[in-house]
């Protein structure tokens, strides 16, 4: 039940972000136990179709890798979240009003119309930057619904067990009553 | 499971503003000069394997330029590149907007649909008819011979993100957005005025319908979420009970 449990958590979690770009999907991995079946989520690492956003500061990264931005604290993150927009210094800043760090982790200034590149912000070989545009989130909805469901059958199934069980060892205390 | 119900409660809130913002920009689709808008969300992070839902971070307007299209309004301009109209609200206080489709009032100036007057300019009382060039040079026709009367500045901003959007096409300056900058339309590089045309919403209507589907089937997908968990919550009750 406990299993069941973590798995509806997971799914809706992913169902909750269903509309936050460059959000990443959780799996759900079960696996045996001593003491029985355990779920955990571990990243997917699948990643999310390109939407065109119209606005400029928008980047997506094609491929893999991560935008390395920093809080207000100079916390350093890693986000796939690339829906920065231009500030009065000319810093990017995403939503939460965290700066994009360049590769060496200083902040990135745009001027004019100057595009950012890949390399710049460190991305790996390979990766490249898509401007105007944003990756929407991985999360795949109909699959996160059968899972909403079957999280639920799962759950209603162990609970049949638990009763069955349940039932068993009353019958056996009856019994074992009723010999003396 | 009540991880999972406030998970899936915060992905309707979501759908719910997103709904909100999609249908904002699809009642302003024909509004010129009117700017769309998207919300941004983010995923409530928490320590451990996963999140707890996903949280708004607010509506991010889409500042692309709309298409330019000939109106039939006789002191009509819109703004080919970035850059808004300065208008003074009759508080003095500035407003910006890149609705360009202004009309004469009884004092001589031009004056938008909210009254708002455009700055820099006053039409002469015997004025037949008003020609603004790409400089944004206004120049008025009267039985005295053409005179120029006024110049069409636009304002820029070093983020025009930073704007507040104040309801319709108006926009107020904030701190965030930079100090204003009145550039000279018709630069080489810069925007240009064109006369005689309005800029159409930059709102796609065929893009707004598909949004607000996603956004109903989000929103439906998430409270069968709820649904699952409260379920889930039932059985557990009914365990006890035997």
């Amino acid at each position: 039940m406990e299993a069941a449990r973590s798995r509806l958590d997971i799914a809706t979690e992913n169902l909750a972000n269903v509309s936050t770009d460059g959000f990443s999907r959780h799996d759900a991995r079960g696996f045996l136990t001593a003491l029985g079946v355990r779920v955990t989520a571990v990243a997917s690492p699948t990643h999310g179709a390109l939407r065109r956003t119209g606005r400029p500061d928008d980047l997506a990264i094609v491929g893999d890798g991560s935008f390395r931005v920093r809080d207000a604290r100079g916390r350093v993150e890693h986000t796939r979240a690339g829906a920065f927009s231009r500030d009065r210094d000319g810093h990017l800043r995403d939503g939460a009003d965290r700066l994009l760090l360049d590769a060496h982790g200083r902040p990135i200034v745009v001027r004019g119309d100057r595009s950012i590149q890949a390399r710049q912000v460190g991305l790996p070989a390979g990766s490249t930057l898509e401007s105007g545009a944003l990756e929407t989130s991985s999360v795949d909805q109909i699959s996160e619904m059968i899972d909403v469901l079957t999280a639920q059958r799962s759950y209603e199934g162990a609970e049949k067990i638990v009763a069955a069980i349940d039932g068993t060892r009353q019958k056996s205390a009856d019994d074992v009553a009723r010999l003396k | 499971m009540n991880r999972a119900l406030y998970a899936s409660a915060s992905g309707m809130a979501a759908q719910q503003m997103n709904l909100d913002t999609i249908s904002d920009n699809l009642a302003n689709a024909d509004v010129a000069g009117f700017k769309g808008a998207t919300m941004a969300f983010t995923e409530i992070a928490a320590p451990g394997e996963t999140g707890l839902g996903t949280q708004p971070l607010g509506a991010r307007t889409i500042f692309a330029q709309g298409k330019l299209e000939k109106s039939g309004g006789a002191f009509d301009v819109a703004i080919d590149g970035p850059g808004f109209f300065v208008l003074d609200d009759g508080h003095g206080r500035r407003a910006y907007s890149r609705d360009g489709g202004f009309a004469r009032a009884a004092d001589g100036s031009l004056r938008n649909a909210q009254g708002w007057q455009l700055t820099g300019v006053r039409i002469p009382p015997d004025a037949l008819s008003v020609d603004v060039d790409e400089r944004g040079s206004v120049v008025a026709a009267t039985p005295r011979g053409r005179q120029t009367v006024g110049h069409l500045s636009l304002a820029e901003f070093a983020a025009p993100d930073g704007l507040q959007h104040a309801g319709g096409t108006i926009f107020r300056a904030t701190p965030a957005c930079g100090a204003m900058r009145l550039v000279v339309p018709g630069a080489t590089d810069g925007p240009s005025v064109k006369f005689g045309m309005l800029e159409r919403s930059n709102v796609s209507i065929v893009e707004a319908m598909v949004q607000i589907l996603s956004a109903q089937r989000a929103y439906e997908a998430n409270a069968k979420g709820v649904q699952a968990a409260d379920e889930m919550m039932r059985i557990a009750d009914n365990l006890t009970r035997g």
